[in-house]
C-alpha cells in the first residue's frame, strides 16, 4: 500500500513538472503569438462609450510590469504568476483538507 | 468574458455576488470533507494550467478574440466543488493582480466562469452517463464543454442585458453577441477538454478515478489501469 502511495506521489511530481512546463509554454504563446485581445465586451463597451476602468488599481495592469516595457517582462510575470497560483491553490486545498480532518 | 467595473448595475452585481457566495460556501464545505491528499497537487496544477491557457487569445468572429475558460476540465476532472474553488482562485488573482475583471463584477465573473462553466459540464456528464451508460463518453465531454462556454456567455449577456441603463444594449443584443462569438471558443474548449481527459486516461487514469464525476462511469470501472493505480 505504501509503495503504491509513494509511486503516486512520484507520478504526481512528474505530472506537476510536465504540466507547469506546458503552462509556461502557454504563457509564451499567449505573449508572442496570440497576444492581441479584443473581446466582444470590449467592442460593445467602445460603442457605448464605456471606459471599463476598474475601481481598484491593479499592481500589474494588463499583465505588464509598470515601467518595464518589454514582452519578456510579461512572460516573466506570467510564469511567476503560474507558480503563485499553483502555490495559493495548494495552500487553500491543504487548509481545507486539514479543516475537514479536524472537524 | 471578464466583466470590468462599471458595466453591471448595482442590483445585478449584488445578486450575482450573493448567488456566488452560496456556491463558495457549499463548495468549501464539500471539498474539505472529500478532497483526497493525492488530488491536491493535481488541483494546483490544473488551476495554474488554466490560468495560463486563459492568456492565449484566439481570433474568433469580426476581428474579436476570446480565451478558453477551462471550467469544463476543472469540473469534470476535479469535480464541480473543487473546480469552482480552482476557477475562483484564478479569477480573484486575475482581478486583484492584473485588473482582469472588476472587483464589483467579481461575483458575476465567478458565477459565469466559476459556477456555470464548472457545474454545467459536470452535471451534464452525470446525466449523460445515466442515459447512455458511459457510451460515447468523449462526444459527451465535447458537448458538455461546449455547453459550458456557451451558457457562461449567455449568463454574462443576461447580466449585462439586465444592467440597463449602465449597459444600454438590452438583453437581446447583449445575449446574442456574447453567445454567437463564444460558441466559436466553445468548440475549441470542447476539443481541449477531450484531448486533456483522453491524455489523462492514458497516462494517469488514477487521477480520473478520483473524480466524483467520472469514477462511476462503466468505462473507468472496467479499466484495469485505474485499479492498478488505486490504493
Amino acid at each position: 500500500m505504501k509503495v503504491k502511495g509513494d509511486l503516486v506521489k512520484s507520478l504526481n511530481r512528474k505530472t506537476v513538472v510536465v504540466g507547469l512546463a506546458l503552462a509556461a509554454v502557454f504563457v509564451v504563446i499567449g505573449n508572442f503569438v496570440f497576444s492581441y485581445a479584443l473581446e466582444t465586451l470590449d467592442v460593445q463597451a467602445e460603442r457605448l462609450g464605456l471606459s471599463g476602468e476598474n475601481v481598484l488599481e491593479a499592481p500589474f495592469p494588463e499583465y505588464t510590469i509598470p515601467g518595464f516595457d518589454s514582452i519578456w517582462g510579461s512572460v516573466l510575470l506570467g510564469i511567476a504568476s503560474l507558480f503563485l497560483i499553483f502555490t495559493v491553490t495548494i495552500v487553500v486545498a491543504n487548509l481545507l483538507k486539514k479543516k475537514g480532518q479536524d472537524s | 468574458m471578464h466583466i470590468p467595473d462599471g458595466f453591471l448595475s448595482l442590483p445585478i452585481a449584488i445578486a450575482a455576488f450573493a448567488t456566488t457566495i452560496v456556491f463558495w460556501i457549499v463548495s468549501f464545505r464539500k471539498v474539505k470533507n472529500s478532497l483526497d491528499e493525492r488530488q491536491v497537487p493535481i488541483m494546483g496544477l490544473l488551476t495554474a494550467l488554466f490560468f495560463a491557457a486563459q492568456m492565449i487569445n484566439y481570433p474568433i468572429l469580426g476581428g474579436t478574440t476570446a480565451h478558453l475558460l477551462g471550467g469544463a476540465s476543472l469540473g469534470i476532472i476535479l469535480g464541480p466543488y473543487a473546480g469552482c474553488i480552482s476557477m475562483s482562485i484564478i479569477l480573484v488573482l486575475q482581478c486583484l493582480l492584473f485588473g482582469d475583471g472588476g472587483i464589483t463584477a467579481l461575483g458575476a465573473n465567478a458565477f459565469n466562469m466559476g459556477v456555470v462553466s464548472v457545474f454545467v459540464p459536470a452535471l451534464l456528464i452525470l446525466a449523460f452517463n445515466k442515459v447512455t451508460k458511459g457510451r460515447g463518453l468523449f462526444a459527451w465531454i465535447f458537448i458538455s464543454a461546449f455547453a459550458a462556454d456557451f451558457l457562461s456567455a449567455i449568463f454574462a449577456g443576461v447580466e449585462l442585458g439586465f444592467s440597463v441603463p449602465t449597459f444600454q444594449y438590452g438583453i437581446k443584443i447583449a445575449v446574442s453577441a456574447m453567445a454567437i462569438n463564444h460558441s466559436v471558443i466553445g468548440v475549441i474548449e470542447g476539443i481541449v477538454t477531450v484531448v486533456l481527459i483522453a491524455t489523462l486516461l492514458k497516462v494517469r487514469p488514477d487521477v480520473l478515478s478520483k473524480s466524483s464525476i467520472l469514477k462511476d462511469l462503466p468505462f473507468f470501472k472496467a479499466s484495469n489501469r485505474v485499479e492498478q493505480w488505486s490504493a
